[in-house]
């Protein structure tokens, strides 16, 4: 009786055996996409990645993540005018994450527990890259080398390394123990330093050429454009390169008690900031509008707090030293900006002229490079070296990088820079060794990919700054660091836009128990039983799955 | 063994009692029970038993005929001895899972007690609130006093059992329900010698992880009739051997059908139920008379035994039912059957359907009687006819 | 990430194969809850999308044995289930009803109140998807006012009935609510339930991809915002009178969930607003009485 009651009445296997997954058109498909962050990143640093680690307390890993793209996180972390903080997705939902001061915060805590990088590979190719200038893009390219095995030769016209790091930003923005410490632990990896060399020239450049297998050419921009109608010759005027580099040295200022600034980017913001911590009044004039100055709107505040002035959408016409300091004649501008980056078109104002008056003026417009020593090897694109997008010159084996090769002048670009001409120089010495990755063309995961269902508002962490008071009369560090629990508060409101950080919700939520989570972390789609539905990706948090059509 | 004559256990009981009593010794582990005149005092024993701690038995009384056949099936695809009972409307409620508990092959036990169906009201005997369950699968089996609704009962957990179909016993409303009569209770070890202890087939058992009744294709529940068809057809030689072994025991003998006074019987009554008794009357009145009258008792209703059927009324020159029911549009269902089960029979008896005792009404030996004269030598017509006294 | 993560222990008690939708909300909480039931435990299912979920004879979905009872008495097969087991001397198996709201608000109404009344010791779930979803989407009591559904083309004309108030009238031990939205609350009431003697009811809202017009991955999605919005608030009724808010606000705007679903795309503001109004008086009437249940 049973044996017949079983084939009518009573289930006799379980429904592993029916394959649903045939009714499936599209599978999920895991795979880690470009967050916005990492896109604006100019270092491509994989952001969600640390700052994942950081929430799990593996402050180790997340440097070592970070440290992969960029060996200045401490650095970057203070100084980084942080287009990832633009683009971070969290902006659409309450207010951006405070990438920046984790940066800084994973770069401390780096400094404080001494961790050095790893010695570089003992059974290393034999070849050797001379690099002449050790800013931020020569010490970066210098450091993904050492990686490598390659013997490094940097070659530095001063008398420290540093570059535009030391010379042109001012100690309240950047310690010099933390410029210090991130710079020795490159040094560390056994990279030989020439100070005192500036290599000039053709017969400079092929000598180092026939020495080494390559060379590095990251000079900077180190020649003060002119300000048109100044006389750069009197005492009142002080180019501001020379006034950020002997003022960073520690020298003292010999300017008047007023202090006039001309321009508008974070070069005028540095001197105006420094005029003020030696104790001088400061006004800063700029053909900008205030709305469209170019130096960050951070700096600018910071700026005013400090007492400093700006006058702003003018431009001068002419100073006179008179009876009581300078008169400077002035005049309103219509400032309109142009199609590329920098350009700009202005028209005076008619009958808008005003007179300030000050002790001393300091054009702080810009600077060029200079491309003038090179003239008869390298040819120039513009204002700046040509180089082919390997960073390759037109000279084989010479390749460039930084603000010589580029109007984009940031920290943080040349240490991309940098990074990107190791890689090419690798391949260039030794095509085995250093392949760059294929650059990948996944979608970058938006904001649309987010389920904001598992990020409830939370408040940001800024980075608070010292009290005013206590910023005049030194150049103490402004910005202060996030402390521990802070940072962790802080790293866990980032999204991971696009990273898997194994949260399980796509395990969880199958309906068709059709995930498995692998041994080693990570996950698998059962395509016996996946039907395609989609709840993995919907209330994926992060939006690191997404469905692909089958084929 | 012989039947324990020597030390009877007469009582005066009556039928609903009887069958309480019958339940008793079946010893069932669950029995859900909701009230409906007149099948209450069966309910009322058993729990007055349970009460006096007499019965182990686990007693649920839920809010609704429907709800206890309900909990019965789940119960039986447990794993245990389960026992209801009800009557007409309540019956009528449980149509539904009528079929699913035969389709479940649950060997529930159920004792039905025959009353008139609403609408009008009514509180009578007649037969056909089972009748009308006849194509649900449950074997049916129909007692005509108190003393054969104990032993009926018992015998149908056996049957139920061994089939692992579910088996309801029927009497009259009051004629049996609650006449009294001295019964006789058997004594436990007689009945735990007849009735095994409770062996499960498959049933529900997280160990076994199996489960009951999912959907299924065509093909598959087509199967499942036909197994049913094969549990059926061992259900007459099972009532036949329960019927004798418990014969054995107790020295009353039951079959599928019984035969009163039937040898060379001129004209025979075929009916069920309380009726028979006042047959047998009548047929001892009409021998008295020189006329050869006999009763031929159907107790097994379903599965129908036809193959005795046309075994005991082979050469019978007339046959009369007695049906104590009514199917509109059609007649009586004892007749319907009958007819059926003798089709193409050379040597089959007129058959004369006649409408007895429908609605309750009283149905006398002296009736019966004048209807044996009165039909015995008449043409047969296929109709059914209304009978009055 | 900021968030609380599933955790509940999916030990293989529901299997993969099943014949659910693609997104099947109602597969997804059948995981959970078998797994949170365990292998311990009998069920029985009433005729609904999971007594298809669960069976495809010969085949099963799951590792417990289930009976597929009928419509309107599955509270009364789970008590003849427990019945049999005590008689057994098993007591402490569970016995787990599963039935839709056709089966629970409506046909199976009397007999759940009969079993909550005799306070038997089941552990009866709820898939409450607003209708007969099974049957290819019909209104049931439970189906919401204005929701369309093939027997209310233009909506329905009158409220969602308020099975938890007649449940908790019966002062039965437990009643709660859950979702596919929060998967550790689900597995946490199973979890306590278990713990409970007597009748134990769970309400499960389930967002029905055909029958609400939901897209194949937003179940959880609509049925988290049924939470958020307030028209499906997760609480617990203890004893029938001690009430507590698992989630104790509403966030979101009734317009949000409401928008996720065709069933209501045929609403105007001003029925939009008359729902919003009905979910802001339960809401303050519900946690009101939660409030109470705390003093």
């Amino acid at each position: 009786m049973d044996d017949m009651q079983r084939s009518t009445l009573w289930t006799d296997a379980l429904s592993e055996n029916r394959l649903t997954g045939t009714w499936r058109n599209e599978t999920p498909d895991y795979r880690n996409l470009p967050s916005p962050c990492l896109g604006a990143c100019p270092v491509s640093g994989r952001i969600a990645d640390w700052i994942g680690k950081v929430e799990k307390k593996d402050y180790r890993g997340a440097w070592e993540t970070l440290v992969d793209n960029n060996p200045f996180p401490a650095i970057a972390g203070r100084i980084c005018h942080h287009p990832c903080e633009t683009a971070c997705n969290r902006a659409q939902l309450d207010e951006t994450v405070s990438i920046c001061a984790l940066e800084r915060f994973v770069g401390d805590t780096a400094l404080s527990e001494g961790w050095a990088f790893p010695a570089p590979p003992a059974n290393a190719p034999a070849q050797s890259v001379a690099i002449i200038g050790s800013g931020p893009a020569g010490l970066s390219a210098a450091y993904q080398l050492r990686r490598a095995g390659v013997g490094v030769t940097i070659y530095e016209s001063q008398d420290q390394l540093g570059g535009l790091m030391r010379y042109g930003i001012p100690a309240y923005r950047l310690e010099k123990s933390i410029l210090d410490g991130e710079i020795a632990r490159i040094i560390d990896m056994g990279v030989t330093v020439k100070l005192n060399t500036e290599i000039t020239g053709a017969a400079g450049l092929q000598e180092l050429r026939v020495r080494h297998d390559a060379v590095y050419l990251a000079t900077g921009a180190s020649r003060p454009k002119p300000l048109p109608g100044v006389d750069y010759d009197q005492p009142w005027v002080q180019d501001s390169a020379d006034f950020l580099a002997a003022t960073n040295a520690g020298q003292d200022c010999t300017l008047g008690a007023h202090v006039l600034v001309i321009g508008g980017g974070s070069a005028a913001m540095d001197v105006a900031r420094t005029a003020r911590r030696l104790g001088r009044k400061v006004t800063v004039l700029a053909l900008e509008p205030e709305a469209m100055l170019p130096a960050q709107r951070a700096e600018v505040i910071e700026a005013t707090e400090e007492g400093i002035e700006f006058v702003t959408g003018a431009m001068m016409q002419s100073a006179e030293p008179g009876t009581d300091g300078l008169r400077i004649r002035c005049t309103r501008v219509d400032f309109k900006r142009g199609t590329t980056r920098g350009a700009f078109n202005i028209t005076p104002v008619e009958d808008s002229e005003f007179t300030l008056t000050a002790d001393a003026i300091i054009p702080s417009i810009g600077q060029d490079a200079d491309l003038s020593r090179w003239q008869d090897l390298l040819a120039g694109d513009g204002p700046v070296l040509k180089a082919d997008a390997s960073w390759h010159t037109g000279l084989d084996g010479v390749f460039t990088g930084g603000d010589v090769a580029s109007m984009d002048r940031f920290v943080t670009q040349a240490i991309g820079m940098g990074k990107e001409a190791a890689r090419s120089i690798l391949v260039y010495i030794a095509p085995d060794v250093g392949a760059a990755d294929a650059p990948a063309d996944d979608p970058e995961a938006g904001f649309s990919v987010i389920n904001t269902a598992y990020h409830p508002l939370a408040e940001r962490n800024k980075p608070q700054n010292a009290d005013v008071t206590a910023r005049l009369g030194n150049f103490k560090e402004v910005q202060q660091s996030l402390d521990q629990s802070q940072a962790m508060t802080e790293a866990s409101r980032c999204f991971s836009c696009g990273t898997c950080t194994y949260c399980d919700n796509c395990y969880f939520y199958c309906p068709d128990m059709a995930i498995t989570k692998l041994d080693g972390g990570g996950y698998e789609i059962k395509s016996d039983y996946c039907k395609g539905c989609g709840l993995c990706v919907a209330e994926c948090p992060t939006g690191a799955i997404r469905m692909q059509e089958d084929l | 063994m012989n039947a324990l004559s020597s030390n009877k256990d007469l009582q005066l009981l009556n039928g609903n009692h009887a069958v309480a009593m019958g339940v008793k010794l079946a010893n069932p582990h669950f029995a859900p029970l909701y009230p409906i005149t007149p099948q209450t005092p069966i309910l009322e024993k058993l729990i007055a038993l349970q009460s006096a701690g007499e019965l182990e038995t686990e007693l649920l009384t839920p809010e609704s005929e429907h709800s206890a056949m309900a909990s019965a099936i789940a119960a039986s695809a447990t794993g245990v001895r389960v026992f209801t009972a009800t009557s007409s409307q309540g019956l009528l409620l449980m149509h539904e899972l009528l079929h699913f508990a035969a389709g479940a092959r649950t060997p529930i036990v159920m004792f039905n007690v025959n009353r008139t169906p609403a609408s009008p009201w009514g509180f009578w005997p007649d037969q056909i609130d089972s009748l009308s369950q006849r194509d649900t699968g449950w074997v049916q089996l129909y007692s005509e006093n108190p003393q054969e609704s104990l032993d009926t009962v018992i015998q149908a957990f056996r049957i139920a059992e061994a089939a692992q179909m579910p088996v309801m016993v029927n009497h009259d409303a009051f004629y049996v329900s609650h006449a009294v009569e001295p019964v006789e209770v058997p004594a436990q070890e007689t009945v735990d010698t007849f009735l095994p202890a409770y062996k499960a087939g498959l049933h529900l058992d997280p160990e076994l992880g199996r489960s009951l009744g999912a959907p299924i294709d065509q093909k598959s529940w087509n199967e499942s009739r036909q197994q049913m068809a094969a549990a059926m057809a061992t259900v007459g030689d099972l009532t036949a051997s329960a019927g004798q072994d418990w014969g054995d025991l107790t020295g009353r003998s039951y079959g599928p059908l019984e035969q009163y006074r039937t040898d060379g019987a001129d004209v025979v009554f075929v009916t069920m139920g309380s009726m028979c008794g006042t047959v047998r009357e009548a047929v001892d009145g009409l021998r008295a008379r020189g006329i050869a009258a006999g009763l031929l008792k159907i107790r097994l209703f379903r599965p129908l035994p036809q193959v005795e059927l046309r075994k005991a009324l082979a050469d019978v020159p007339c046959a009369i039912v007695l049906d104590r029911n009514y199917s509109p549009g059609v007649g009586g269902v004892v007749h319907q059957e009958l007819k059926a089960a003798l089709f193409d029979m050379a040597n089959a008896p007129r058959l004369h359907g006649l409408l007895a005792g429908v609605g309750g009404v009283n149905v006398s030996a002296e009736m019966i009687e004048r209807l044996a004269v009165e039909y015995r030598d008449a043409v047969a017509s296929p109709d059914p006819v209304w009978v009055e006294e | 990430m900021n968030m609380e993560m599933i955790n509940y222990k999916d030990d293989g008690q529901f299997c993969s194969g099943h014949v659910a939708c693609a997104g099947c909300a109602e597969a997804l909480a059948l995981r959970v809850i078998m797994n949170a039931v365990g292998q311990d435990a009998i069920g029985v299912v009433a005729p609904s999308c999971s007594a298809v979920i669960l069976g495809g004879h010969p085949m099963s979905s799951v590792k417990i044995p289930f009976i597929h009872g009928t419509l309107e008495s599955a509270a009364a097969s789970a008590s003849g289930v427990k019945r049999a087991l005590v008689a057994q001397g098993k007591p402490d198996t569970t016995v787990l009803c599963l039935a839709g709201d056709g089966g629970t608000y409506d046909i199976g109404l009397q007999s759940l109140s009969s079993a909550a009344e005799r306070n038997e010791d089941i552990l009866y779930v709820c898939f409450d998807n607003e209708g007969y979803m099974n049957t290819g989407g019909q209104k049931s009591s439970s189906t919401p006012l204005n929701a369309t559904t093939g027997s209310t083309p233009t909506g329905k004309s009158t409220r969602k009935k308020n099975l938890i108030e007649i449940l908790a009238a019966h002062r039965i031990p437990y009643i709660a609510t859950t979702s596919p939205s929060h998967l550790n609350d689900m597995a946490a009431k199973i979890k306590k339930a278990k713990t409970i003697r007597g009748t134990k009811v769970i309400i499960v809202l389930i967002p029905c991809l055909p029958g609400w017009g939901v897209a194949d991955n937003a179940a959880v999605k609509t049925a988290r915002l049924a939470v958020e919005s307030g028209v499906f608030p997760l609480f617990e009724v203890e004893g029938g009178l001690t009430y507590t808010m698992t989630k104790a606000t509403k966030t979101q705007p009734i317009n949000d969930y409401l928008s996720l679903q065709k069933r209501y795309r045929h609403l105007n503001d001003e029925q939009i607003a008359q729902i919003q109004q009905d979910v802001d008086e339960d809401w303050q009437r519900l946690t009101t009485r939660a409030i109470e249940a705390d003093v």
